[in-house]
């Protein structure tokens, strides 16, 4: 086995191929058409399930609010801020 | 200073298209002249309506404005504070924290950027110090930043059953995101959730890029073992 078999993948078994994965996939490559992968189920659904979690979790969006005590709790640090003294980088001329 | 970063497309993991966003050293919680430059594309930042002149207001002391703008971006900053850290009071304090941090930077703003990235930036700062005031070494220490050994992501070699792909809802994502160990997690959040680069995570947690990019792969693999544990389990029930 040549060293440049190594490099191209045809002889990466998947231990290979997955230490060099997260390599692959912040090189903008098309880690899905990896020689390797072509060739291996296991990396196959691998790479897949691993694009499909990064996909989903630019889906995830906001979905929580806070109590109405946080509200509540901000208005008071405010109002004692203000009788302190205190004042907001908006206020300062 | 670049303060316009990428994120990805659904296309796949380093497809990226630009966003603007500050850069780590640009918002420190101080009010300092530093500037965004205009933000080029505006991921999950569209403009909102009668924002701008609540800005001005605020930035004038007026409260209702103020009041207008917890309304408008709370549920964002609590979602970001809540799965940074996993834990419900916590995100509250903090959520509460970055609102009295926002009331005394307003002024600061300019409108070179979106204000809810700004916001955002502002809030993700507001974690960071916390979690760095409490002494979590995931924050700053990058060796530190591997979860114990029984907590990482297993290796998949030889191993093929259950397969994610087109079966996973974002509930089941949610919860698996919370069970990552905090390091995983940060990076996670920040990376695919929140759309930050590498250079800036690196920034931010004071680690390296390589470090970064080290964490985000290993949380993914959690995240899969997660989800796919999760599976097994409702085959069973």
């Amino acid at each position: 086995m040549s060293a440049s078999d190594k490099q191209d993948g045809k002889s990466m078994n998947c231990a290979e191929f997955q230490e060099k994965l997260p390599e692959l996939f912040e090189s903008g490559a098309n880690v899905s058409s990896e020689e390797h992968v072509l060739g291996c189920e296991n990396c196959a659904a691998l790479v897949r399930d691993l694009e499909y979690i990064a996909s989903q979790a630019k889906l995830l969006l906001p979905i929580h609010d806070p109590s109405p005590a946080v509200w509540d709790n901000i208005q008071s640090a405010i109002r004692s801020e203000k009788g302190s003294g205190a004042v907001p980088a908006s206020k300062r001329s | 200073m670049s303060l316009a970063y990428q994120t990805k497309s659904s296309k796949g993991l380093t497809d990226k298209t630009k966003r603007g966003i500050f850069k780590a050293g640009d918002v420190r919680m101080t009010a300092g002249p530093t500037q965004p430059k205009p933000v080029q594309h505006m991921r999950r930042n569209p403009p909102i309506a009668g924002e701008a002149e609540a800005i001005a207001k605020a930035q004038n002391g007026d409260a209702q404005s103020f009041e207008m703008l917890y309304s408008l971006h709370k549920r964002r900053v609590y979602s970001l504070c809540l799965r940074m850290l996993g834990n419900v009071a916590e995100a509250e304090d903090l959520t509460q924290e970055a609102f009295l941090q926002l009331y005394r930077k307003i002024g600061t703003f300019r409108g070179d950027s979106a204000f809810s990235t700004w916001l955002h930036r502002l809030a993700v700062n507001v974690v960071l110090m916390h979690l760095r005031k409490k002494g979590l070494p995931q924050v700053s220490l990058e060796e530190t930043l591997e979860p114990s050994q029984e907590d990482g992501p297993r290796k998949d070699i030889g191993e093929r059953d259950l397969v994610l792909s087109g079966s996973l809802d974002r509930v089941a994502l949610e919860r698996a995101v919370e069970n990552l160990p905090p390091g995983y997690r940060l990076v996670f959040v920040l990376h695919d959730v929140e759309g930050y680069e590498h250079n800036e995570i690196a920034d931010m947690l004071n680690c390296s890029i390589g470090n970064s990019k080290s964490q985000l792969h290993k949380a993914r693999m959690k995240l899969r073992d997660l989800l796919r544990s999760g599976q097994r389990k409702e085959e069973i029930a």
